[in-house]
C-alpha cells in the first residue's frame, strides 16, 4: 500500500505526471512508426511474401532488380510528370483565386463555402462520379465534346488519362490551398494595402508586389505539402484508371500496392524496396523546396 | 465615378466565379439526380441532366448488390473510434508539450514531429506485417490502433494549450488538484473548440481514406465505404445505379457534418497551413 501512495505522489509532479501523458503516444509511435521506419530497410533487403514464408536475406538484390525493371521507371516517371503539372496548376489557381474571395462579402463567402466542398469527399467518391461524367460511351462531358466535333476519351485516351486525372486532382484538391491562402492573406495588416491605395497602385500591383511577398511562408507550406501528397498519389488512378490505359497513369505508390497486395507472388520485400526509392525522392525534393522558399523568405524580409 | 472598363472587368470576374461555381457543383448535383433514376435513364445517350421519371429503386437495390451497411458499418466504426481514441490521446500528450515542463521535453516533441514526415507508404509494408503478426489483419483493433495518436493532432493541441493563460493550473494545483484532475476536468473543457476541429480532421480522413483499409483489411465483410466502393467500380456486373447511390451514401454523413460544422473544417486546415 505504501508503495502505491508514493508512486501516486511521485507520479503527481507535474515533471512526472507529463511521462505518462506521453505514454499513450510514445508506445503508439514507437510500435507502429520507429519499429516499422526502422523495419522498412531491414525488409526491402528480404525476399519476403505476404505468407511471411521462405524468408530470405537477399542484400541490394531487389534494388538492382528495381533498375532494370521498366514498370518502375514508367511508375516513376507517372509519379513525377503528375507532381510537375499538377502542383502549380494547384497553387497558382488556388492562389489567384483566393486573393479574389478572401473579402468577407455573401457572394465571396458562398464561392468559398462551395469550393472547399470536393475537399471533404472521399477521392473513390470523386473518382467514382468523374469516370462516368468522362465516360465516352455515355458521360454528359464527352457529349458536349462531341456536339463541338471533338472526339475526346480522356481516361480511356493513353495521351489524355494522365492530363485528366490531374485535372480531376486540381477539381477536388484547388479549395483545400486555396483556403490555407485565404487564411494566410487575410493575416496580412490592411495598412500595407491603404497606402498602397495612397500611391495610386492597381489591383493586380497590390497582388504582385504586397500579397505575394507577405504569403511567400504559407505558399511554400502550400508547394510542399502539395509535392508531398503528389509523390504519394494512388487513390486517383487506383479508383478510376486502375494504372491504365496501357500503364500510362501507373503511379509508385499504385505499384508498391500492386507489387506487395495485389498480384502474386505479393513479393514485400521488392514492395519496399520501391517504398525506400519513394522515401528518397520525397526526402530530397522537400529539403530542396525548403531550402528555395527559406532563402527567399530571408530575402524578402 | 468609376470607369465603366472596372465594372466590365468585374462583371467578367464575377461570370467566370459563376462557371467555377457551377463546375464544381455540377458534380454532386448530377450524382444526387442520377442515383434516383432508373438504370437505362442513367445509360442512355445522348444523357440528359433531368430525368422524366424519379425512382428510389437503385436505393432499395442497392443493400442487395453492395453490402452497403456492412461498409457503413465498419466506416463509422474505424473512423468514430480512431476520433475518439485519437482525441484522447493527442490531447493529453499537446498537454504535456504545451503545459507541463520535463526533462527531454524539446528532444521528445522534435520526434514527434519527426513522425509527420515519415510517408505512410515507408511504414505500410512493415505495419502491415505487424498488424498480421498480432493476429489483428482484417479487426477493428488492426485498423484503428495505429491510428491512435498522431503528429498532427500533438501539434494542434499543443499550440492551443500553450495559447491559455498562464496561472488557470497553478490555482487548481494549490486547491490540491491531482495533476490528472487538472487535465480532466479544467484544461480539457477549456480546449474544446481544437477538439472538435481536431476530430473532424480526424474523422473526414479516416472516413475517406483509401490504401489504408485496403491494405489492413482483405475480406469485402470488413471493407470500409472508401475501400469497398472502390473495389467495385468498373466491375461489370454492377450497373450503374447501385454504384452511384452507394456513392451518394458514402458521401452524405460527411457533407452533413460540412454543412453544420464548416468553420471548424476552415479552422483546422488554416491551423494547419499557417503554424506548418
Amino acid at each position: 500500500m505504501k508503495n502505491t501512495s508514493n508512486l501516486l505522489t511521485y507520479f503527481n509532479k507535474p515533471d512526472k505526471a507529463a511521462y505518462i501523458f506521453l505514454l499513450p503516444s510514445l508506445f503508439v509511435f514507437t510500435i507502429f512508426v520507429f519499429v516499422p521506419l526502422l523495419a522498412s530497410l531491414l525488409i526491402s533487403m528480404f525476399d519476403i511474401n505476404i505468407f511471411l514464408e521462405n524468408i530470405s536475406f537477399i542484400g541490394v538484390e531487389n534494388f538492382k532488380r528495381l533498375f532494370y525493371d521498366e514498370r518502375f521507371w514508367n511508375a516513376l516517371k507517372n509519379t513525377l510528370y503528375f507532381t510537375v503539372f499538377e502542383v502549380p496548376l494547384q497553387v497558382i489557381f488556388s492562389l489567384l483565386l483566393a486573393a479574389y474571395v478572401q473579402k468577407n462579402t455573401v457572394f465571396r463567402k458562398l464561392l468559398r463555402s462551395c469550393f472547399f466542398i470536393p475537399v471533404v469527399c472521399s477521392m473513390t467518391a470523386v473518382g467514382i462520379v468523374w469516370s462516368i461524367l468522362l465516360d465516352p460511351a455515355l458521360g454528359p462531358v464527352p457529349y458536349i465534346f462531341r456536339l463541338l466535333g471533338l472526339d475526346i476519351g480522356f481516361l480511356k485516351d493513353p495521351l489524355l488519362a494522365m492530363p485528366t486525372v490531374i485535372l480531376i486532382t486540381v477539381w477536388k484538391n484547388f479549395g483545400l490551398s486555396m483556403t490555407i491562402l485565404v487564411a494566410g492573406i487575410q493575416g496580412i495588416p490592411d495598412t500595407y494595402y491603404e497606402s498602397a491605395k495612397i500611391d495610386g497602385a492597381s489591383t493586380w500591383n497590390q497582388f504582385i508586389n504586397i500579397t505575394i511577398p507577405l504569403i511567400v511562408p504559407t505558399l511554400g507550406f502550400c508547394t510542399i505539402t502539395n509535392i508531398i501528397s503528389s509523390l504519394q498519389v494512388f487513390d486517383q488512378a487506383y479508383v478510376m484508371t486502375k494504372g491504365g490505359p496501357v500503364f500510362k497513369t501507373e503511379t509508385l505508390v499504385q505499384y508498391i500496392y500492386t507489387r506487395g497486395f495485389s498480384v502474386a507472388p505479393y513479393d514485400l520485400g521488392y514492395a519496399s524496396a520501391i517504398a525506400e526509392v519513394l522515401f528518397l525522392i520525397i526526402a530530397v525534393v522537400v529539403i530542396l523546396i525548403y531550402h528555395i522558399f527559406v532563402k527567399k523568405e530571408t530575402v524578402g524580409v | 465615378m468609376r470607369k465603366t472598363h472596372h465594372s466590365i472587368g468585374n462583371m467578367t470576374v464575377v461570370i467566370i466565379m459563376l462557371i467555377m461555381l457551377i463546375s464544381v457543383l455540377y458534380p454532386f448535383a448530377w450524382l444526387l439526380l442520377s442515383s434516383f433514376k432508373h438504370e437505362v435513364d442513367i445509360i442512355k445517350y445522348p444523357p440528359s441532366f433531368f430525368s422524366d421519371i424519379y425512382t428510389f429503386s437503385q436505393y432499395n437495390r442497392v443493400w442487395k448488390s453492395i453490402p452497403l451497411l456492412k461498409f457503413l458499418k465498419n466506416t463509422i466504426i474505424f473512423a468514430g473510434g480512431v476520433t475518439l481514441i485519437s482525441i484522447l490521446f493527442d490531447s493529453m500528450a499537446g498537454y504535456a508539450f504545451g503545459r507541463l515542463d520535463f526533462k527531454g521535453q524539446k528532444q521528445l516533441f522534435i520526434v514527434v514531429l519527426i513522425t509527420m514526415m515519415v510517408p505512410f507508404q515507408v511504414v505500410m509494408i512493415p505495419l502491415y506485417i505487424e498488424i498480421y503478426k498480432f493476429g489483428l489483419l482484417d479487426t477493428y483493433a488492426g485498423l484503428i490502433l495505429p491510428r491512435a495518436t498522431s503528429a498532427f493532432g500533438i501539434y494542434l493541441m499543443r499550440s492551443f494549450f500553450v495559447s491559455l493563460p498562464k496561472d488557470i493550473e497553478e490555482a487548481a494545483r494549490i486547491d490540491g488538484f491531482s495533476e490528472y484532475r487538472i487535465y480532466w476536468s479544467i484544461m480539457l473543457p477549456l480546449c474544446k473548440p481544437a477538439m472538435i476541429t481536431l476530430a473532424i480532421i480526424h474523422f473526414m480522413n479516416n472516413w475517406n481514406d483509401l490504401l489504408y483499409p485496403l491494405m489492413l483489411t482483405s475480406s469485402t465483410e470488413m471493407r470500409t465505404l472508401s475501400a469497398g466502393l472502390a473495389m467495385f467500380v468498373g466491375h461489370k456486373t454492377i450497373e450503374y445505379g447501385p454504384t452511384l447511390a452507394a456513392t451518394t451514401v458514402s458521401l452524405l454523413p460527411i457533407m452533413i457534418i460540412y454543412v453544420f460544422a464548416q468553420k471548424y473544417f476552415v479552422q483546422g486546415v488554416a491551423m494547419s497551413g499557417l503554424k506548418g
